[in-house]
């Protein structure tokens, strides 16, 4: 059986998990290709109107396996931490799928629930890996496996790599001369997805800077960093944003902050204020926001990531010889 | 302590009813007008969505009028609604306002913090007389969706056009000047009674219109631009989905019956969606269908721009048409959105269901003249 994998959402997370698993149990996978034009343009034609760039992105990369493979791979996260969800947009995927798009091969949903208990969560791989192969002891086997290719993936993604380069580029990048840091922040599936990011790691990266994204964050610093807010924040990924930005704002990681965001995201909405609010009251690191839908072009993107780092550079060489006179020329 | 609460239909007659007989000052928002959005928009952050920046509009009127403490409800995701009172917090506090918020999460995240949290609005008031208090708010809570349902059926067959809508703003002007739930309790019956003595038309048939999509959008009329009235006016009965009586009925009441019909309701949507998925959504598909089975002419989805719930709603409802032949239309209301342009669709939409009326002919064609 070939089973296909939207190279969409949580594909940047768990695709070796994925992998792993799912050739363990025998079973061949096929990953849609790159972003691409089309791909963009099919999933824009085969979504609704209100969804974000994401959700389109994800139909894009579905439409693109019909007729290649036997079944394709929807998950359905609805919670990866317990007492936790990811979107609701993420909880209703296969139903959105399966309204949306015609002529659709059979559809491998994946339950994976930990809001009550993570144990839930892992029964998920179990009863797909007993749909495929039968057995539960061979799935479980299978999950047991892929989980330790997994955790060595995370283990590479806390030593400073991002998914990108560990997934596709393969190549080292040279980590030696850089002028300075610039933190990342955003969504897995926009920050590694090459089309719709604009390659903006490549591209900073190029100008001379070294990256650090959310993933590269340890879990419990994250933690620690949430836990200024008044209420538990709910959404994992709004978690991981808001913790490892004020991570990297605490820890003076960075040289400046860029926010990576796509239109109408609902999460963000919420994550970038409180994470910009943060920022100015206390930090007050340069900070920009930018946003991506299905319309951006490069060179208004180029323009504005080529000045955020002409600020900071800016910034680093004339900080200390600043006017004295009027109270707020840097804006405080 | 002078307390507020945002807007939300008819949500203030019952808190006021609540916050009088607890005897805590409250001070009730002005209306939602262009002026509140105003506010609201240039305060909030870009992409919020709607009612967010409603509720910081309504805020910043009341602090104007000496509110020093808010009550919100809240909830616990995925819906953002949940995350609504830290983002406001944060937002009224850069602005300068040493504002309290006081959240009502539901209680399974903790009994004690939902306990303390009414103690702090309650004061020295004896749990009987709290108990008594939110007992009576939801009557009124009842009673005022029943008078607004009185309203939906007589402004579709009114004889007078436009008499409906100016008593029921008689009762609105009326009944802000009272003060505890006996009072406004009063008001709505009497209302109520006004209400069903209008006069109608003979041998009208009016089509009927369901209403689904988000609970905000829905119930607030400044939101929806008054889309029940608009409709009324063009002689179509609505038929509201989502009312504040059934998510107290839900959620707050221990009416075991209300609840397994609401659970019944739900079960429908089983082909499509079968599970919650934050928000309405689920609500959304499930009465779509209902609508639909009760052979209704036509429904109506409104939600909030960037809603992230109805999104998904919204992409499965062209199933349930397909299955149900009932047509649906989906209509996205922001701070951006136009009433002109937004009226012509629902003339459009109502244009349809007549003509599909008239040529299925299954019924009678309707003399409301449109």
């Amino acid at each position: 059986m070939k089973i296909g994998i939207p190279k969409a959402l949580m594909y940047y997370t768990y695709y070796p998990l994925w992998k792993y698993f799912f050739e363990i149990l025998r079973c061949e996978t096929l990953v849609s290709r790159n972003t691409s034009k089309l791909i963009l343009d099919n999933g824009v034609m085969n979504c609704v109107d209100d969804a974000c760039l994401p959700v389109k992105l994800f139909h894009g990369h579905v439409v693109d396996l019909l007729g290649e493979v036997d079944i394709i791979f929807v998950p359905r996260l609805t919670s990866i931490n317990p007492g936790e969800f990811i979107c609701p947009k993420f909880i209703g995927l296969p139903e959105m799928i399966k309204s949306s798009i015609r002529g659709l091969p059979d559809v491998l949903v994946l339950d994976y629930n930990a809001h009550k208990n993570i144990k839930n969560a892992y029964m998920a791989y179990i009863d797909t890996g007993k749909r495929l192969t039968g057995s539960s002891s061979v799935a479980l086997k299978a999950f047991n496996l892929a989980c330790s290719k997994q955790r060595e993936y995370d283990r590479l993604l806390k030593q400073g790599k991002t998914p990108l380069d560990i997934l596709e580029l393969k190549r080292e990048h040279n980590a030696g001369n850089y002028k300075g840091v610039v933190g990342l922040i955003g969504h897995p599936y926009l920050l590694y997805d090459q089309y719709v990011s604009m390659q903006i790691i490549s591209k900073l990266r190029n100008m001379g800077y070294r990256v650090v994204v959310p993933e590269n964050i340890e879990d419990a610093c994250i933690q620690r960093a949430c836990e200024r807010l008044p209420k538990k924040l709910f959404w994992s990924y709004g978690k991981k944003l808001l913790g490892s930005g004020l991570t990297m704002l605490e820890k003076r990681m960075v040289d400046g902050i860029i926010l990576l965001s796509s239109f109408a995201c609902g999460i963000d909405s919420f994550i970038i204020e409180l994470l910009h609010r943060y920022n100015q009251r206390q930090y007050k690191i340069p900070y920009t926001l930018i946003t991506v839908d299905e319309h951006t072009g490069h060179a208004g993107f180029n323009t504005r990531l080529e000045a955020f780092i002409d600020m900071i550079e800016w910034r680093r060489a004339h900080e200390g010889h600043l006017s004295p006179y009027g109270a707020s020329v840097s804006g405080g | 302590m002078k307390v507020t609460f945002p807007h939300m239909g008819q949500v203030y007659l019952a808190a006021k009813g609540l916050l009088d007989d607890l005897g805590v000052e409250v001070i009730i928002p002005p209306p939602i007008t262009k002026k509140t959005l105003e506010i609201g928009t240039r305060l909030s952050p870009e992409m919020a969505c709607l009612p967010l920046k409603i509720n910081i509009g309504n805020y910043i009127e009341s602090i104007q009028r000496g509110t020093d403490t808010i009550l919100l409800s809240g909830s616990c995701g995925p819906c953002r609604f949940g995350y609504y009172g830290v983002v406001q917090k944060e937002i009224l506090n850069d602005l300068g306002y040493d504002i309290d918020i006081i959240i009502f999460d539901p209680p399974d995240t903790g009994y004690r913090e939902f306990i303390q949290r009414i103690k702090r609005v309650a004061g020295r008031n004896s749990w009987l007389n709290v108990a008594r208090a939110f007992k009576k708010a939801s009557i009124i809570v009842e009673e005022a969706d029943e008078l607004l349902e009185i309203g939906l059926k007589k402004r579709a067959r009114e004889a007078n056009s436009g008499e409906t809508d100016s008593r029921l703003y008689a009762f609105e002007r009326e009944v802000i000047k009272c003060y505890g739930s006996y009072e406004i309790l009063e008001t709505i019956r009497k209302y109520k009674g006004i209400l069903e003595s209008i006069e109608e038309k003979t041998g009208v048939f009016p089509l009927k219109v369901g209403l689904v999509g988000e609970i905000y959008t829905l119930i607030e009329p400044f939101v929806n631009l008054n889309i029940e009235k608009k409709l009324g006016r063009l002689g179509v009965e609505v038929y509201r989905s989502l009312t504040l009586n059934e998510w107290v009925k839900i959620h707050l009441s221990l009416d075991m019956g209300y609840r397994l019909h609401h659970r019944r309701i739900l079960k429908k949507a089983e082909p499509y969606l079968g599970l919650c998925v934050g928000g309405h959504a689920w609500q959304t598909v499930a009465n779509s269908i209902h609508f639909s089975q009760n052979k209704l002419d036509g429904i109506i989805q409104v939600m909030p721009f960037g809603c992230m719930p109805e999104i998904v709603a919204e992409s499965i409802l062209p199933r349930v048409y397909e299955d149900y032949g009932v047509p649906i239309m989906t209509l996205v209301v922001d701070e951006m959105t136009g009433e002109a342009g937004y009226f012509t669709r629902l003339e459009a939409f109502i244009d349809l269901l007549e003509q599909r009326r008239n040529r299925t002919g299954e019924k009678k064609p309707s003399l409301s003249g449109g």
